[in-house]
């Protein structure tokens, strides 16, 4: 497919260029039309940080009585109380959480790509019955794992502290990035790696050298999906930490909470939208490298 | 990130490269000379604060004894409970509701104090009914650490709209349900607010109008006590309410059963009255600009109680502690000890000790105040505390709640309904 | 000897981070709830063995088993599909160049970034309840919304609008597959006249099928085992009467609302063999419709 149309451009290049410029005109009012449909979507999409800003912009007694979002009065304070609202600061808890997330995303983005490597490039015995098994792992509810793990990790004497969060993710335990860039490796035209192995490339100098540089989009979805599920995850810290000291941020925002008592609605929404900050400056900067691949226009 | 968890996150990691799984941080020796108690609660920014505090206060005192505490929200706390139980390693003193406390004590998870009780345990102080209600089997397992029942409350405004004064045009402590009909269909006319919140699904009103009406939740046997009946008859009665006009459409009802407190209609302005636990008042008080006032649940007109005084929260001690001696003399401390019990306050509910009680009393001001009256009008309008539920009572519950929906939906007639949920209430308590 | 590590050793090399957490972390738990499923174990005391109890007692009694088979089987086929067309075409507008691109994609990835948190329960009564933003919506047009989340009628659909709008994370996979698709070819296709609908068949779903058959799967499998949602709005129980009770809420209350940890391991187990069937029909059916390019070389 790739010949052919290589072929074909060469004998239509000044076809192709008017076609350019025609396509250039009509672009610009398609543009228009799709801002306005982004727009449109964009406001569903926010409506819930909106929501989430008034609330935590409000008094704690008109949050829930009053649909409108503009508070009546402004409540900056919501923000610097409840940044000390807990025994414990949010600086900590950032921190915390900020450790085990850029651990965990290193890991995972290692662990899984070498697996993914394996899977998708490398030949081996089992591999067929080695790639089911991962996929099972994908398969039994959470729920029901969720004991026997807290036994292995109390064994190991690994319980209150970070190693059970982080370690598997060392493992590729997740077996969805794994899969995920499997898909991706898959479409990198086999030639690359043949050509590599004659001269003399190591598998690993393949891995490295070719297979993630071609596969960046795919390293950088991966990146920004283990930060964000790193990040938001709280059933995790919430079995394996004990100490408040050692919170990470939404096991903290939970505990603004309270069943028979004064909930501080108001600040666990401020710190809310300040917990996703992290997120949206990760994703922001990550996505950049969600680019056009380069990879077969190279073998023209 | 701070210096500290790299450092300990780093010492971890070595200690399990090296020492192998032996080394765990319980055996860290900074500590290893004191017995270390750990005391896990659910609680909120107040409560933690100032649990915190009392810990601190605590370890000052005892210098051989160190505790720490360990908090997380309702939401999550039975979850983190259940994977320590399974690994052996509970809180030494955790918290526990009235409602699940039997199931914990039934399967063994938390063990009785008496061997303590006039050794570290002092109780003289303690109400009796407080005591009743953690015994089990002749045998203490828990103390209360603040005091509960059911509260209508109701938005004062709107009622004064309406015309309705408590004491003048209505008595909080003995209406009945048919004032309630009456008065919630003056509400909504007056006000366009719901005068009240529909109970066809609320259990907690089911079991008042159980008692109330001379029956038991549950036999002596451990059989479940309602019969075809008093289920019936109960949401007739509601069904008299929602067809007076008082309460919202059935739909809408059926979209508050288990909504936490800040989607209540009360709080979101869609109803005039709901039926709670006392200790919830300060919280929805709270989220709301109108004053909230309190009633007891309604009852019939033969007026015999159906509420009873019972502890909101429990401490216990745990299977896995180590020393309980250290244990329980914290326990102590922490019901008794009044400069503990002071920072403490009314946070967790209405204290069981007579003379914490009376030193907290001047302290107290709106919600706080409202409480604590309510607390003190209704002692002598309370059922005796029946004997602990059996286990599955919980599930029995749950399951009123989902099948009453039908009802609100008019999805099947009040006596069908009736009979398919004592005949799962039945299978329940069997597979227990 | 030799050969063989020659030919397979790099495999085994860069699998063996995976094969120690599979064998270290993954597998024990995954036998250890395969053993459970055939033991009362009340979590407090020691399991008790008790054979084919459990499946027996799931298939001939259980009717809340059946009901949560059917809300669940429900919820994937109405969102998986609605969400994976609803990603794929979010994506294709977004691939081609338009101004401040990386602020759209991070709007429209926000949904899912709030999906987990315990505000989404909130929001969810405030948008669906029966004076909540979206029936105000209908009410400009005169019509008089239903009781979205009480009705158990129509509660279902907001859980099935909540996975759509969380389309986030399958729209970056497909954003990522179309940027791997060479431009050359859509360039050669203008030149031979071919409409866009004609190129979006001959060229973007076959180069893009085997990111397709990723976000279907995962998708599934993720419907599947839906859980967050669910449990938050529904207050954690599937009310109401039981119309949110997806299979996943009712395993977790049988765990860990009424302790019975070795029923709700042979939930589990059902709940994983319907999984691979439909996994392993996915991959059967994925050989006439996925064509990878290592393959084609």
């Amino acid at each position: 497919m790739v010949d052919v149309a290589t072929q074909s451009l060469d004998d239509h290049a000044a076809i192709a260029r008017a076609l350019r410029e025609k396509k250039r005109r009509s672009e610009k009012r398609a543009g228009l039309i799709k801002h306005a449909f982004l727009i449109a979507c964009t406001f569903i999409m926010i409506y819930p940080l909106l929501w989430m800003l008034s609330s935590s912009l409000k008094p704690s007694d008109e949050i829930f009585g009053s649909l409108s979002l503009w508070p009546s009065e402004v409540m900056w304070e919501t923000y610097p109380e409840g940044w000390e609202g807990l025994p414990v600061s949010f600086t900590r808890f950032f921190g915390n959480s900020l450790f085990v997330t850029v651990l965990s995303v290193i890991g995972n983005v290692i662990s899984c790509s070498f697996a993914a490597y394996a899977f998708a490039r490398l030949e081996f015995k089992g591999r067929n019955i080695a790639f089911a098994l991962m996929m099972m792992t994908l398969m039994i509810p959470y729920h029901v794992v969720l004991i026997p793990q807290y036994l292995i990790f109390l064994k190991a004497g690994w319980v209150d502290t970070y190693l059970p969060l982080i370690v598997p993710k060392f493992l590729a335990t997740d077996a969805f990035f794994v899969f995920l860039m499997i898909q991706f490796f898959r479409q990198l035209p086999r030639e690359l790696d043949e050509a590599a192995m004659i001269d003399g490339c190591s598998a690993f100098k393949i891995y490295w050298a070719i297979i993630m540089p071609l596969s960046l989009p795919a390293v950088a979805t991966a990146a920004i999906f283990s930060f964000i599920w790193v990040w938001e995850d709280f059933l995790g810290p919430l079995v394996y930490l004990n100490d408040i000291n050692d919170y990470t941020v939404p096991l903290a925002l939970r505990m603004f909470l309270s069943q028979d008592s004064i909930s501080e609605y108001g600040q666990m929404f401020a710190m809310s939208i300040l917990s996703i900050v992290p997120i949206i400056i990760f994703f922001i900067i990550f996505q950049k490298f969600i680019i056009r691949g380069i990879a077969m226009s190279g073998l023209k | 990130m701070t210096q500290f968890n790299r450092r300990r996150f780093l010492k971890t990691a070595a200690m399990t490269a090296g020492a192998g799984v032996a080394a765990s941080s319980f055996s860290l020796p900074t500590f290893a000379q004191d017995a270390r108690i750990r005391h896990f609660w659910w609680g909120n920014p107040d409560r933690d604060e100032r649990t915190f505090a009392v810990i601190d206060i605590f370890n000052s005192k005892h210098p051989n004894i160190f505790v720490e505490g360990e908090t997380l929200g309702f939401s999550d706390y039975f979850t983190r409970l259940t994977t320590q139980i399974a690994g052996g390693n509970m809180a030494d003193v955790i918290q526990q509701g009235y409602g699940v406390l039997f199931e914990y004590v039934d399967r063994g998870a938390v063990v009785p104090l008496d061997e303590w009780v006039g050794n570290t345990i002092d109780l003289s102080k303690m109400d009796q009914s407080a005591l009743d209600a953690g015994t089990v089997n002749g045998q203490l397992y828990a103390l209360s650490i603040g005091a509960n029942s059911h509260m209508a409350m109701y938005n004062t405004r709107l009622y004064e709209e309406a015309g309705f004064r408590p004491g003048e045009d209505f008595d909080p402590y003995g209406w009945t349900y048919e004032d309630v009909a009456r008065i919630g269909a003056a509400v909504t006319d007056a006000t366009g607010t719901f005068g009240t919140d529909d109970n066809t699904a609320d259990y907690q009103n089911f079991s008042d109008f159980v008692v109330q009406k001379g029956g038991k939740l549950y036999n002596d046997d451990g059989s479940y006590g309602p019969t075809q009946e008093i289920v019936e008859e109960y949401w007739e009665t509601w069904k008299m309410i929602r067809d007076a006009g008082a309460t919202p459409p059935g739909p809408e009802s059926a979209g508050q059963v288990g909504a936490e407190v800040s989607q209540w209609g009360i709080v979101t302005g869609r109803t005039a009255t709901t039926y709670a636990w006392s200790n919830q008042l300060v919280g929805a008080q709270n989220l709301m600009q109108d004053t909230l006032g309190a009633a007891m649940f309604p009852n019939t007109p033969a007026m015999v109680p159906g509420s009873y005084i019972q502890p909101s929260q429990f401490i216990c001690l745990t299977r896995d502690s180590a020393n309980p001696e250290a244990a329980t003399t914290y326990m102590n401390a922490f019901v008794n000890d009044l400069d503990m019990t002071k920072v403490l306050g009314l946070e967790r509910g209405i204290p069981s000790n007579s003379e914490v009680r009376e030193a907290l009393r001047p302290t107290l001001e709106g919600a706080a105040a409202t409480s604590v009256e309510f607390f003190d009008t209704i002692q002598d309008k309370v059922a005796v505390l029946p004997p602990p539920f059996p286990t599955g009572a919980n599930e029995v519950e749950q399951t009123f709640e989902r099948m009453a929906v039908a009802v609100l939906l008019d999805q099947g007639s009040i006596s069908d309904v009736a009979r398919d949920f004592l005949r799962q209430a039945e299978a329940i308590l069997a597979r227990a | 000897m030799r050969d063989y590590l020659q030919k397979y050793g790099a495999g085994y090399v860069f699998l063996t981070p995976w094969a120690i957490g599979f064998l270290g972390l993954a597998l024990g738990p995954i036998l250890a709830s395969l053993y459970l499923s055939f033991t009362q174990y009340d979590i407090i005391n020691a399991p008790e063995w008790v054979g084919l109890e459990n499946y027996e007692y799931m298939f001939s009694f259980d009717t809340r088993f059946y009901k949560s088979l059917q809300v669940t089987f429900a919820f994937v086929f109405l969102s998986v599909p609605a969400k994976l067309i609803f990603a794929l075409g979010v994506a294709m507008v977004l691939d081609k160049g338009i101004r401040a691109i990386g602020i759209y994609r991070a709007l429209f990835y926000l949904p899912s970034i709030l999906g987990g948190s315990i505000a989404v329960a909130i929001l969810w009564r405030q948008l669906f309840n029966q004076d909540g933003v979206v029936n105000a919506a209908l009410g400009l047009f005169g019509i008089e919304g239903p009781y979205w989340l009480s009705d158990p009628r129509y509660s279902l659909y907001t859980l099935v609008v909540l996975a759509v709008w969380q389309f986030g994370s399958p729209m970056l996979i497909f954003l990522a597959g179309l940027r791997a698709i060479p431009q050359d070819l859509y360039e050669a296709a203008e030149i031979d006249a071919a409409s866009k609908p004609r190129q979006f068949f001959a060229i973007t779903l076959p180069l893009l099928a085997p990111v397709i058959f990723f976000n279907l799967v995962l998708q599934m499998i993720e419907a599947f085992k839906t859980f967050t949602g669910a449990f938050v709005i529904s207050g954690g129980t599937g009310a109401p009467l039981d119309s949110l009770l997806f299979f996943t809420v009712y395993l977790y209350n049988e765990a860990f609302s009424f302790f019975r940890m070795g029923y709700a391991s042979a939930l589990a187990w059902v709940l994983l063999i319907i999984i691979a069937i439909f996994t392993a029909i996915a991959f059967y059916s994925s050989r006439y419709w996925v064509h990878y390019e290592n393959e084609r070389g």
